[in-house]
C-alpha cells in the first residue's frame, strides 16, 4: 500500500517552476530519503505534502486520500518535523508537546500519557519541566520530534533533523527514526548529509530542478552509474586552482574540489589517469596520493545532478 | 476547542513575557506616578475666597432700606460676609481702593450703590451676586406693598419671595474635577488600551519566525480556528493589562474611577479590540520591522495627540490641536470616560463604543481576508 502518492505535481512561484510535473510514491513502511541540493525543490515539495503550500497543479494522496479534498484527514494522518526549530521556547518541553498533540484532537488523560510517551520516546522525560531556552541544540531537535510524533502519525516528514547538532545527539535521532519505522511509521528523510541516509534509507528519490531523476535503492541507484569511475587526488596544494588544467581532458564528466582533495568522475572506458596525472604535475601540482573509488551515492548524485549535495 | 487551547496557550506565554509586564503594567505605573506627580499644579483645584469685609455707608434717608438691609446683613454674617458701618471720618472708596476692605455699598435716598475693589475677581462676583438678589427681593417686596398694602408680610411667610437663597450657583462643570493622578490614570489606561496593537501585530509573524507557525499550518486546526484562538487569547491578555492598571491606580493611588466601572470597561474594551485588529491588518500589509516602526509612530502620536502625555480637558478648546486630537482614540476613550466619571453621562460610551467596533470589524474583516489569500500562515 502506498502511504503518499504524488502524481504530475507542479508548483510554480511567478515564472520560476520550483516543482515540475513531478510522481513518485512512498509505500507503507519504508524510509525513503529524498535528496536534492539547495534549489532543487526539495523543501518546496515537503510543503506541498504537508498542506504548507497549494500545488499549480497535480494531485497528492496520503492513504489514498486527496489532500485537497480530504484535508483533515491528510493532516491527521502527518506529523512534520521542520528543518527549523518548531517549538516554543517560554514553554516547558511537556508543554509544547501537550499543546501540540492538543492539535490533533487528542484531550485529558490520552493526551497527557501521549505527550509523557512522546517525551520518553525522545528522551526527555526528565527534562518535561524544563523549557527548551536552557536545552543543547541536539535536544531542542529531539523535542522537535516529540512534537510531532505524539499523535501517532502513519506518515512522518523529517526534514534535515540532523542539522547542527552533536554526533552523540544525531546518533540519538538516527536511532529514534528507526524506532519509529519498527512501530509502523512511513518516514520521509531529507539530509544534507549522504552518509545518514545511505545508512537508513531503504529508498531514495534524487531531485534536482523540480524533477525525480533517479528513484530506487541505494544499490539499485549505484548500478545506475556503471560506466563511470571516481579517482580522488590529494595534492599538497588547495585543489580549486588545478580543475581547469584537467577538465578538457578526454573522458573527465565532472570535477569537484575540496581543499586539497580533487575529485575525479570519468568514463569507465576512457584510460585517463596518466594523462590527468601528468597535466597536473606540469601545472605545478605535488602529488601526495592517488586513488580509486568504488561508486556509492555521492557518485551517483554528482553524476546525475553535476553538483555536490552540498552545494 | 482549539480556538480556546490556542487562546490559552496565548495567556500562558504571554503571562510569562517580562516585555508584557514591562511595557504594559509596569511603564504606564511609572508614567502615571511620575505626570501625575509632576503636573499636579496643572489640574485646578479650589480657590480659597475667605472671609469678605464690605464697607457699609447707611445715610439713613431710606429707613425700610435701612431695615431691610439690616435683615439682609443679620442673614449672611455666618456665609463668611461682614458687612461693617463706616465710621464718619472715613471715605469709603479710599478705604477699598487701600484694601483696608474688600468692597463698599453705600445705602441712599436714591438706593444702593455698590463699588467693587475687582482685587479679588471671586470675591468681588460674590457680592455682587448676593447684592443683586437683595436688590431684587426688596424691589420685589416694595411692588407687592405698593400693589397690596399690608399684604408683603404674607407673601414672604408663603414662600413666594425667598429671602433666605441670596445666591444659588448653577455650574456647568461638575462638582468633583479630575486631579492630576485621576486624569494619568485614565489617560494611561486608555493608552495601554491602543498599545494592543503592537504586540498583536506580533501575533501571526511571532509564529512565522520562531518556526512554529509550519506546525500549525500542518495541524488538523483550520486557520480560521487559528486567527479566532490568538486573536481572543491577546483580547483577554491586553484587556486584563487594562483591568489591572484600573485597579492598581485606585488602590495604590487612589485615582477615582466613578460610579460606573462597567460603562468605563465597556470603552476602554472597545479600544483594546480596536487596538488589536489594527495591530493584525497593518501585520499582514507590511514587513515584520515596518509594522513594528509604523504602529509605534501612530501610537506615539495617538498618545501625544490624545493627552496621554500632557493634560487635555474634556471639554477644552483645543484649538488647531483640536482637530488631530479628535482623531485620535486615546482622547475619544478620555473624553467619554471623563463624562461618564465626572458627569454621570453613561450614554457617551455608544458612539465611542460603536466607533471602536466598527473599525474593528473592518479591520479584522481584511486581515482575516489577507491570512486566506495567504499560503500557510
Amino acid at each position: 500500500m502506498n502511504v503518499l502518492e504524488i502524481h504530475g505535481l507542479t508548483k510554480k512561484f511567478g515564472d520560476f517552476i520550483a516543482v515540475d510535473n513531478m510522481s513518485l510514491s512512498v509505500k507503507e513502511g519504508e524510509i525513503f530519503g529524498f535528496l536534492g541540493s539547495n534549489g532543487a525543490g526539495k523543501s518546496t515539495t515537503i510543503h506541498l505534502v504537508a498542506s504548507l503550500l497549494r500545488p499549480t497543479s497535480g494531485e497528492i494522496r496520503i492513504l489514498d486520500q486527496d489532500i485537497l479534498k480530504h484535508s483533515r484527514f491528510a493532516k491527521m494522518n502527518l506529523g512534520i518535523v521542520p528543518q527549523d526549530l518548531a517549538i516554543y521556547q517560554d514553554m516547558t518541553a511537556y508543554e509544547n508537546v501537550k499543546f501540540f498533540a492538543g492539535l490533533y484532537g487528542l484531550r485529558g488523560a490520552e493526551l497527557k500519557d501521549r505527550a509523557e510517551e512522546a517525551l520518553r520516546f525522545v528522551g526527555l522525560e526528565d527534562k518535561a519541566k524544563s523549557f527548551p531556552k536552557n536545552f543543547s541544540g541536539g535536544m531542542k531537535r529531539r523535542l522537535n520530534i516529540a512534537c510531532a510524533i505524539a499523535h501517532r502519525p502513519k506518515l512522518i516528514i523529517m526534514d534535515e533533523p540532523t542539522v547542527g547538532i552533536d554526533p552523540q545527539s544525531r546518533n540519538y535521532i538516527l536511532t529514534s527514526v528507526r524506532k519509529l519505522n519498527e512501530m509502523g511509521c512511513t518516514i520521509i528523510y531529507t539530509s544534507h548529509y549522504m552518509e545518514e541516509v545511505e545508512e537508513i534509507c531503504s529508498r531514495i528519490a534524487i531531485i534536482d530542478h523540480g524533477k525525480i531523476i533517479a528513484d530506487g535503492t541505494k544499490e539499485q541507484l549505484i548500478a545506475t552509474i556503471t560506466d563511470v569511475k571516481e579517482v580522488r587526488i590529494e595534492l599538497k596544494q588547495q585543489g580549486e586552482v588545478f580543475l581547469e588544467l584537467i577538465r578538457t581532458i578526454p573522458g573527465v564528466r565532472s570535477l569537484t574540489a575540496k581543499e586539497e582533495e580533487i575529485r575525479i568522475y570519468s568514463d569507465l572506458s576512457v584510460d585517463n589517469l596518466s594523462g590527468i596525472l601528468k597535466r597536473l604535475i606540469d601545472g605545478g601540482a605535488v602529488i601526495r596520493s592517488v586513488e580509486e573509488q568504488e561508486p556509492n551515492l555521492e557518485t551517483v548524485f554528482l553524476t546525475l545532478t553535476g553538483r555536490n549535495l552540498r552545494d | 476547542m482549539n480556538t480556546l487551547s490556542i487562546a490559552l496557550k496565548e495567556l500562558k506565554r504571554e503571562t510569562r513575557n517580562r516585555w508584557t509586564l514591562v511595557f504594559m503594567l509596569a511603564f504606564p505605573i511609572v508614567l502615571m506616578l511620575i505626570l501625575g506627580t509632576a503636573l499636579s499644579n496643572a489640574f485646578g483645584g479650589t480657590a480659597q475666597v475667605g472671609d469678605i469685609r464690605v464697607l457699609v455707608r447707611d445715610s439713613g434717608e431710606n429707613p425700610a432700606l435701612t431695615e431691610a438691609f439690616g435683615v439682609f446683613a443679620k442673614e449672611t454674617s455666618g456665609m463668611g460676609l461682614s458687612f461693617e458701618p463706616l465710621p464718619t471720618e472715613m471715605d469709603g472708596r479710599s478705604e477699598v481702593e487701600k484694601g483696608h476692605y474688600d468692597e463698599f455699598v453705600e445705602l441712599g435716598s436714591h438706593g444702593m450703590s455698590l463699588y467693587l475693589s475687582g482685587r479679588n475677581a471671586i470675591q468681588s462676583n460674590v457680592v455682587q451676586g448676593m447684592m443683586a438678589a437683595f436688590a431684587e427681593q426688596y424691589n420685589a417686596i416694595l411692588a407687592i406693598e405698593k400693589n397690596a398694602p399690608g399684604k408683603a408680610a404674607a407673601t414672604m411667610a408663603a414662600g413666594s419671595v425667598k429671602t433666605r437663597d441670596y445666591i444659588k450657583e448653577t455650574s456647568i462643570m461638575a462638582d468633583r474635577q479630575p486631579g492630576s493622578l485621576d486624569y494619568y490614570a485614565l489617560a494611561m489606561t486608555s493608552m495601554i488600551a491602543l498599545w494592543s496593537s503592537i504586540s498583536a501585530s506580533r501575533l501571526i509573524s511571532g509564529e512565522i519566525r520562531q518556526g512554529t507557525g509550519t506546525r500549525l499550518a500542518a495541524s488538523p486546526v483550520g486557520k480560521g480556528e487559528i486567527f479566532a484562538g490568538k486573536v481572543l487569547g491577546n483580547l483577554v491578555i491586553n484587556m486584563l493589562c487594562v483591568l489591572i492598571l484600573i485597579l492598581f491606580s485606585k488602590y495604590a493611588f487612589q485615582a477615582y474611577w466613578g460610579e460606573h466601572l462597567a460603562a468605563v470597561l465597556a470603552v476602554l474594551g472597545s479600544e483594546v479590540v480596536m487596538g488589536v485588529s489594527l495591530g493584525l491588518a497593518v501585520s499582514y500589509v507590511l514587513k515584520d520591522a515596518a509594522t513594528q516602526g509604523l504602529l509605534m509612530i501612530l501610537t506615539q502620536v495617538a498618545s501625544f495627540f490624545g493627552g496621554a502625555y500632557f493634560p487635555m480637558g474634556a471639554d477644552e478648546d483645543l484649538g488647531v490641536i483640536g482637530y488631530a486630537a479628535n482623531l485620535s482614540p486615546i482622547r475619544w476613550a478620555n473624553v467619554a470616560i471623563t463624562r461618564i466619571i465626572y458627569n454621570d453621562q453613561v450614554s457617551v460610551m455608544w458612539p465611542v463604543v460603536a466607533l471602536n467596533l466598527s473599525i474593528a470589524v473592518a479591520l479584522l474583516a481584511a486581515a482575516a481576508w489577507m491570512m486566506r489569500r495567504k499560503e500557510g500562515l
